[in-house]
């Protein structure tokens, strides 16, 4: 190889970027042909009974099926125009998108885990339940609030879960007046929504000049009719609630009791308990902290730990352990009852178990400090070429906002859609809703040196070109990709959403 | 640690770009008294990835499970044949560690599969829409009642007594804090007379749940209480729990619903003890902007390529909060995948075949029953109850199928708490051969 070949000064591999040998694919219901009948079946042939023929499907529902080959490969191409976090990195704030480990795929698919059934003798699911009641003490732990329910399936039925408990509890106390829940306004929609759901009512704290909860205004909105406070610590500007302590005691000596978000509890794990904080209930984002895959939309599971106060409320069934024996107890009277057909997700819990017995005891809380690493050596890169609304440490995420950019023109949109073409997933834009033009990025602590850097350096490139005036390339952005730009409008006004026989 | 790219001077070095010189310093946020000493919670030592994989072979080899054991049974759960392409694709990690796709021009893929599981899962359930997955059959009946209160603007539920118990307390604990009537009706045992569901009806009725075929696998007509529905212009929900009945009997839209509900666990997703299964959730195009849910729509890209986004955000949490239509965020996502390849694979030959299967299995073992053991009359898809004289026999039943590798049914009592400790609900699936159902016969014999 001559030395001008290694030595080019080609910028093909500072970025990823995206140049792929992506194929156009029709949908299913456009490939041509009749289907076979592919796939060979077993069981019991014969005729339907009498009885049963009277129902028949008249019109069948046409479904066109494909050959395996065919399925194989519709599905593989149509794979290609994703990004994933196996693809690239992906610094969604609040959203903790970590490297998902792939043995946890191989343990979690072993037949005496993934092919049995919820209601089969409990003498025969032994090993199930002793996972899952692991993985259920662990959570207890690493929150410092003791007592767990798997039951909720993801971070906003964990969100219902914990409401209906203090709801239940205060009830319990006589103060069935209290249904009002207080909640920030830079926090998750999730919150305002499983409020209502649990037949209570919010009202939104302004944010103080910090980012943080303002003591004089949370003061001010505590009153008789408070239920709960709903929080995020370390909240969705990234900041810890420094006066955590403070605000449980405020909530406490008003008679509410506080709701933790846990969503972003990877700042924490290992570290530091939302349960020692004053925290009473906290549902955990078991996608998100403890690396189970978001599936491109789901599932999670929302895992919900108490404390004292509220352990007599937990959902059934309650997965319990006496002597070396595992069951499921369906007995408490003072229970919200159940919130979910099944135990919860089972398979979700098998993927986290496996995650969090890697790092085990000795080096859980690196999960912590690594991903806060990275988050702020993000900050610091970033910080003299994007406005940053909040000063000081920032936790596993970091907030800046396109003030400097829009000057140019340029929006957080043209940024993120920009970083798309550079070969970057974008980070969360537009969140939190109390700064303007808000860009959340959370790296998490699988990321390399390496690739912080790289995201770092297009972040500055991005931003010189809007120095530079030179703006085009990020209002057309992205152009590299399978679709540029999608009309979201036109999908809203009339929507689309089968395709027509 | 091997998923920490960092080495000990990566770090350091970082820590110096921000002047600082422990990571400590990162911390200081937080106050000392809440400070954990590193490595102290009473948690278990590391495991390296072999112990990893030691831990839970021996975990899982302690439950008995579909590979070697026979299943009868369901209830909401279902052991159907899930081809290995199924798995392969949801494994891809292109769909696997995708986030929701916010971002379409970066997630096309994602958005297709979809579509096109939106698609066919309004075919197969004869509805107008489908949205992208709810957590599972329960929370989507549920979310079915609030949504038909929403649109009717009424606030009163009824349940049928023949729907899932378990989605039963589900949709009754969800509405119990808010205002408004649940009344579940009493259809006696194994009842499927609709005409009790019909007179709990009146003008204040929001909607009517039924399940079809029911909680006890049987299928009748619901043409008298789609009549009874538009006299008290209140909406029909239709719950299912296997919904591979529809490739063979008339599906929930054919019956009237205007809303449809229940699990797709049976589309190409494992048992896995109670979960990740798949919600879904249909109903009628003019009830579509009162949906809960994500959903993915057709549009154009600048270049007028066809693409997809996911739209109708309006109703969603994110944007609408305490308004929205629900709170769902996350949801059964790659669920949808595995639905989508799954029927992609099947076809409407594929699909029937599964069906057909699953109820002349049940017809088999039904038309065999000894003197001693009754199933309930009328039409069925997969499910039914056995009854026995009394609990001792049905106990020694269960017993000796176990001992020939066989479960052999769910004990009623064990869903429905009402239910007699005599009954027994059976389910059958294409994964049943005549030999199963012949040793579940011998098995049977011990209950006289």
């Amino acid at each position: 190889m001559s030395e001008s070949v290694l030595n080019s000064n080609d910028r093909t591999f500072k970025y990823s970027a995206t140049n792929g040998i992506q194929h156009e694919e029709p949908l299913l219901f456009e490939h041509a042909h009749e289907a076979p009948e592919s796939i060979h079946l077993p069981g019991v042939e014969g005729d339907i009974p009498d009885a049963l023929a009277v129902f028949s499907r008249k019109i069948p529902a046409n479904i066109p099926g494909l050959s395996e080959p065919e399925t194989v490969r519709h599905f593989v191409r149509l794979s290609q125009w994703n990004h994933g976090i196996e693809t690239g990195f992906y610094p969604l704030g609040s959203c903790t998108m970590k490297y998902n480990p792939r043995v946890n795929e191989t343990v979690a698919r072993l037949p005496g885990l993934a092919h049995i059934h919820p209601d089969q003798p409990e003498d025969t699911v032994q090993g199930a339940l002793e996972l899952l009641y692991e993985v259920q003490e662990w959570l207890g732990e690493i929150s410092g609030l003791p007592h767990v329910t798997l039951q909720p399936a993801a971070g906003a039925h964990g969100e219902l879960a914990g409401l209906m408990m203090i709801r239940a509890c205060l009830d319990a106390r006589g103060e069935a007046e209290r249904r009002t829940v207080l909640v920030p306004d830079s926090a998750h929609g999730t919150n305002p929504a499983s409020a209502a759901l649990c037949g209570m009512h919010t009202v939104e704290l302004k944010s103080g000049a910090d980012g943080r909860i303002d003591l004089d205004v949370l003061k001010a909105n505590l009153n008789d009719g408070t239920a709960a406070l709903m929080m995020t610590n370390p909240n969705t500007a990234g900041a810890f609630e420094t006066d955590i302590k403070e605000i449980c005691q405020l909530v406490h000596d008003a008679g509410g009791l506080v709701y933790g978000d846990g969503a972003n509890l990877n700042a924490l794990v290992g570290l530091a308990r939302p349960g020692d904080m004053g925290i009473d209930c906290l549902h955990i984002n078991v996608h998100k902290t403890f690396a189970t895959p978001h599936g491109g939309g789901g599932p999670g599971a929302g895992p919900v730990a108490v404390n004292d106060t509220l352990a007599a409320f937990l959902p059934v069934p309650r997965i319990v352990k006496e002597s070396d024996n595992y069951r499921l107890d369906s007995t408490s009277d003072a229970s919200i009852g159940s919130i979910l057909s099944t135990i919860g997700q089972s398979g979700v819990y098998m993927r986290a178990n496996a995650y969090i017995s890697a790092f085990g005891r000795q080096s859980l809380h690196k999960i912590a400090e690594d991903a806060v690493l990275n988050a702020n050596y993000i900050l610091h890169r970033l910080k003299d070429v994007y406005h940053v609304p909040f000063e000081g440490v920032c936790k596993h995420e970091c907030l800046l906002t396109d003030e400097i950019q829009n000057k140019h023109g340029v929006k957080t949109l043209d940024i993120a859609k920009r970083l798309i073409d550079l070969g970057f997933h974008p980070m969360t834009v537009y969140f939190p809703l109390i700064v303007h033009g808000a860009m959340l990025i959370e790296p998490t602590e699988t990321e390399s040196r390496e690739t912080l850097d790289s995201f770092c350096d297009a972040m500055l490139e991005i931003a010189a070109q809007c120095e530079a005036g030179n703006t085009d390339a990020l209002h057309e952005a992205p152009v590299k990709p399978f679709r540029r730009r999608l009309d979201e409008t036109q999908a809203a006004r009339k929507p689309v959403l089968v395709w027509p026989q | 640690m091997r998923f920490l790219p960092h080495t000990d001077s990566d770090r350091t070095a970082m820590l110096e770009t921000m002047g600082l010189s422990h990571i400590d310093a990162l911390f200081a946020d937080i106050p000392d008294e809440f400070h954990l000493q590193r490595g102290q919670l009473d948690m278990a030592e590391a495991l390296s990835e072999a112990g990893i994989v030691r831990k839970f072979t021996k975990a899982s080899e302690k439950n008995r499970n579909a590979t070697n054991t026979r299943y009868f049974l369901g209830g909401g759960t279902y052991n159907h044949f899930v081809p290995a392409v199924v798995d392969y694709v949801v494994s891809r990690g292109e769909f696997l560690t995708a986030y929701t796709p916010y971002q379409p021009e970066i997630s096309q893929g994602t958005l297709q599969a979809l579509f096109e599981f939106q698609t066919m899962i309004s075919r197969l359930t004869g509805m107008d829409v489908s949205n992208a997955s709810m957590y599972e059959a329960g929370t989507a009946t549920a979310e079915a009642a609030l949504m038909a209160r929403r649109v009717s603007r009424k606030k009163r539920v009824v349940i049928a007594g023949s729907v899932n118990p378990r989605y039963r307390s589900v949709t009754t604990n969800y509405l119990s804090r808010l205002d408004g009537e649940c009344v579940e009706v009493d259809m006696g045992c194994f009842g499927t007379d609709l005409d009790r569901v019909i007179d709990a009806i009146d003008g204040q009725t929001a909607c009517v749940i039924v399940q079809y075929p029911d909680f006890y696998g049987s299928v009748y007509d619901l043409a008298p209480l789609r009549e009874a529905c538009d006299a008290n212009r209140c909406l029909m929900v239709v719950a299912f729990s296997d919904v591979s009945a529809f490739a063979l009997i008339e599906s929930p839209g054919a019956m009237g619903a205007d809303i449809a509900v229940g699990s797709g666990q049976s589309l190409g997703i494992p048992m896995a003890f109670g979960g990740p299964h798949l919600g879904l959730f249909t109903c009628k195009q003019k009830y579509l902007r009162q949906m809960p849910g994500r959903v993915c729509g057709l549009t154009k890209d600048a270049d007028g390529k066809r693409g997809f986004v996911l739209t109708l955000s309006t109703r969603e949490q994110h944007i609408r909060r305490e308004k929205a239509t629900s709170n769902i965020c996350t949801n059964q996502g790659l669920m949808c995948t595995a639905a989508a390849t799954y029927m992609t694979l099947m076809g409407d030959a594929g699909l029937a075949t599964v069906a057909r299967h699953s109820a002349v299995a049940l017809q088999s073992l039904v038309s065999q029953l000894p003197a001693h053991v009754t199933a309930i009359d009328g039409a069925h898809y997969n499910e039914t109850i056995l009854s026995f004289d009394d609990h001792v026999a049905r106990q020694r039943f269960l017993g000796a199928a176990q001992a020939n590798d066989i479960f052999a049914g769910i004990p009623l009592e064990q869903l429905d708490s009402s239910a007699e400790n005599r009954h027994l609900l059976v389910t059958t699936t294409e994964m049943i051969e005549e030999a199963d159902i012949n040793d579940y016969l011998v098995a049977l014999e011990v209950a006289k």
